[in-house]
C-alpha cells in the first residue's frame, strides 16, 4: 500500500539479492553479535517475528483478552517454523509498548516483524499512528499526539510488515451474528443495535462497516431492523448516543438487542457508557437485551490472525532484505 | 506579633512567590483542559478544503500525479503517500497532510501547530514530561501549606475565628451540592 521511492525501488529485486535470499534460506541459525550485544543474523538469512498490536487500555480485563489472543495463536503461528516468536504490544497506556517490543525483536536479531493490528477498521490509529511509531510515516498530527501521550517512536532494524485490519474479511459479520443469535428469541420483533468506538476522520467507513454487519445479521436471522451508534471519542463517551441508537430501533420494533462491536471488554465502555445508555431507556428491562461482551474471544479471529500473520511471514521470507514492509 | 505568626506569614508570602509561575500555568491549563470537548487545547489544526480538477480513479494515482496535487496546496515535495481506503489517498508533507477522496475530487489540506502557552502548560499539567509528577506532588503539598498558613495569618473578626469560618463553610457548599447531586442522580 505504501508508495515511497525506496519501496518502489525494492519492488524489483536484483538477481544478486535473490541469490542471497536463497543462500540465506539454506543457512541454519548462524548469527553475529554487535558491540551492543545485539544478535544479528548473517546476511540473507531471515528471522521472522509476529507482533500483535492493539490499541491498549487501562482495563486489565481488556489487556488480558489481547494477551489471551496471543496465547491462542502462538502455537499455530510458530508451527511451521517460519515464525520464531509471537508477541503483543499495547499502543497506548501500558507496557509493553510497540517500541519496547520492536527493540526486543531487534535485540534478538529478527530480520522481519509482521505487525498484525488488531483493529476493526481504518482509523488514524491504524493508518497513521502505528506507521508513525515504527518510523514508516511522519504524520504531523500523530507525531504531536504521540509526544503528548508519551508514546515512544522506534524505527526497528528489522523490516516491518503491516497486515490488513479485521474488516478485511467477513470475520466480524460471523462474530456479531453469533452474539446476536445468542440474545435473540423472536427475530421478527427485534432490532439489532451495534455500538462501536467510531472515528471522526473515517466515519463513512465505520458506518459502512456496521451497516454491512447489520444487514448480514438481518439476512441470516430475520431480525427486522438495525441501527448503530458510537461510544468513543467521536461520541464524547456520551451514553446518550447509545440511548438514541436503541430508541431508533425501539420506535419500530418491540425489543432491541444491543451488541458491543468492541475488540475486548473494557468496563468503561461495556458497563459504564453502553450500560448507562441502556439504563436511560425507561422500560429497558423488558425491551432491551444486552450482554456486555466483546468480539474477543473468538476462534474465527484467532484463525484470521494466524492466517494473516503466516501470509505476511511468507511474503517476508520471500522478500529482498531491507526496505519498508508493504501492507 | 508572636514568633510563630511572623514565621507563618513569611512562609505564606515566600511559598506564594515560589509557586506563582506553576499555579498560573496549572490554572491556564486547567481552563483549557476543562473545555477539551469544545476545542483542541494543545494544537491549532488548520484545515483548508481542496478541490481537484476532476475525479480520479485509484488506478490513476502514481508518483507524478501525487506530486502534481502538491501544487494545489503550495507543497513542492511530498514525503510519502498512502491509501487509507480504496478511493482515498493521503499525502504527507513536512508538518502537513493532504487527504483526498478520489471519487469526488474533494479533500482537506491540514496543518498542525502547537497552541502557544497552552501546549506547554498542558504537557506539565498532564505530566507528559518524564518525572514531572514528582514536581506536581511537591507543588500540591506546597499549595496545602500556602492555604493553611493563609488561614492563620490574621486574628480577630477577619481571622479564621471570625468571618474566615463562614467563608470556609461557604466554599464547601458547591462541592457538597455537586457530590449530593451525583449520588442522587
Amino acid at each position: 500500500m505504501y508508495r515511497t521511492a525506496q519501496h518502489i525501488r525494492l519492488r524489483s529485486p536484483g538477481i544478486v539479492s535473490m541469490i542471497l535470499i536463497a543462500l540465506g534460506a539454506l543457512g541454519s541459525g548462524a548469527c553475529r553479535q554487535d558491540a551492543q550485544g545485539s544478535v544479528e543474523p548473517l546476511a540473507g538469512q531471515k528471522k521472522i517475528g509476529v507482533l500483535l498490536v492493539n490499541h491498549g487500555s487501562r482495563s486489565s480485563t481488556w489487556r488480558e483478552s489481547l494477551l489471551d489472543l496471543e496465547k491462542s495463536v502462538t502455537e499455530r503461528v510458530r508451527a511451521g517454523g517460519l515464525v520464531k516468536e509471537v508477541k503483543t504490544a499495547f499502543m497506548e497506556y501500558t507496557e509493553p509498548s510497540i517500541a519496547t517490543r520492536l527493540k526486543e525483536f531487534d535485540a534478538a536479531g529478527f530480520t522481519d516483524v509482521v505487525i498484525v493490528p488488531v483493529f476493526l477498521t481504518v482509523s488514524p490509529h491504524s493508518f497513521d499512528d502505528i506507521p508513525t511509531i515504527i518510523g514508516q510515516k511522519e504524520d504531523p498530527r500523530s507525531l504531536e499526539l504521540l509526544k503528548v501521550e508519551k508514546i515512544e517512536r522506534y524505527t526497528p532494524r528489522a523490516r516491518a510488515w503491516i497486515t490488513p485490519l479485521l474488516d478485511f474479511t467477513d470475520v466480524l459479520q460471523q462474530n456479531v451474528l453469533r452474539r446476536a443469535r445468542a440474545l435473540s428469541t423472536n427475530p421478527a420483533e427485534e432490532g439489532l443495535v451495534l455500538i462501536a468506538y467510531g472515528d471522526h476522520t473515517y466515519s463513512d467507513q465505520w458506518s459502512a462497516l456496521l451497516n454491512r454487519v447489520g444487514e448480514y445479521v438481518k439476512e441470516q436471522t430475520g431480525i427486522a431492523e438495525h441501527s448503530h451508534g458510537w461510544c468513543g471519542h467521536v461520541a464524547r463517551y456520551d451514553p446518550q448516543v447509545t440511548t438514541d441508537a436503541i430508541e431508533r430501533v425501539l420506535a419500530k420494533r418491540q425489543t432491541a438487542l444491543v451488541v458491543p462491536v468492541l475488540v475486548a471488554r473494557d468496563e468503561m465502555f461495556q458497563v459504564k457508557i453502553i450500560g448507562d445508555g441502556i439504563a436511560r431507556i425507561s422500560n429497558h428491562r423488558e425491551r432491551v437485551r444486552y450482554k456486555p461482551d466483546a468480539i474477543l474471544p473468538d476462534p474465527n479471529i484467532e484463525d484470521w490472525v494466524t492466517r494473516i500473520a503466516l501470509e505476511y511471514a511468507e511474503r517476508a521470507a520471500k522478500a529482498v532484505p531491507g526496505g519498508n514492509g508493504a501492507s | 506579633m508572636a514568633g510563630w505568626r511572623k514565621l507563618n506569614a513569611a512562609l505564606h508570602r515566600d511559598l506564594g512567590y515560589l509557586c506563582t509561575a506553576l499555579v498560573m500555568a496549572y490554572c491556564l491549563s486547567g481552563l483549557a483542559l476543562n473545555h477539551i470537548d469544545d476545542w483542541n487545547p494543545d494544537f491549532i489544526i488548520t484545515r483548508v478544503p481542496v478541490r481537484l480538477d476532476r475525479a480520479y480513479s485509484p488506478a490513476e494515482i502514481n508518483d507524478e500525479v501525487v506530486a502534481g496535487f502538491g501544487a494545489l496546496v503550495g507543497e513542492s515535495r511530498y514525503k510519502v503517500y498512502d491509501a487509507p481506503t480504496e478511493n482515498q489517498v493521503k499525502i504527507y508533507y513536512d508538518n502537513a497532510t493532504l487527504h483526498l477522496r478520489l471519487a469526488d475530487g474533494e479533500g482537506v489540506y491540514e496543518r498542525v501547530s502547537r497552541r502557544p502557552i497552552f501546549y506547554h502548560s498542558n504537557i506539565l499539567h498532564r505530566n507528559s514530561v518524564a518525572g514531572w509528577k514528582w514536581v506536581s506532588d511537591v507543588l500540591a503539598i506546597l499549595l496545602i501549606l500556602i492555604n493553611v498558613t493563609g488561614l492563620l495569618i490574621l486574628r480577630g473578626k477577619y481571622g479564621i475565628s471570625g468571618r474566615g469560618k463562614w467563608l470556609i463553610a461557604a466554599g464547601m457548599v458547591p462541592p457538597m451540592v455537586a457530590i449530593l447531586l451525583h449520588e442522587l442522580g
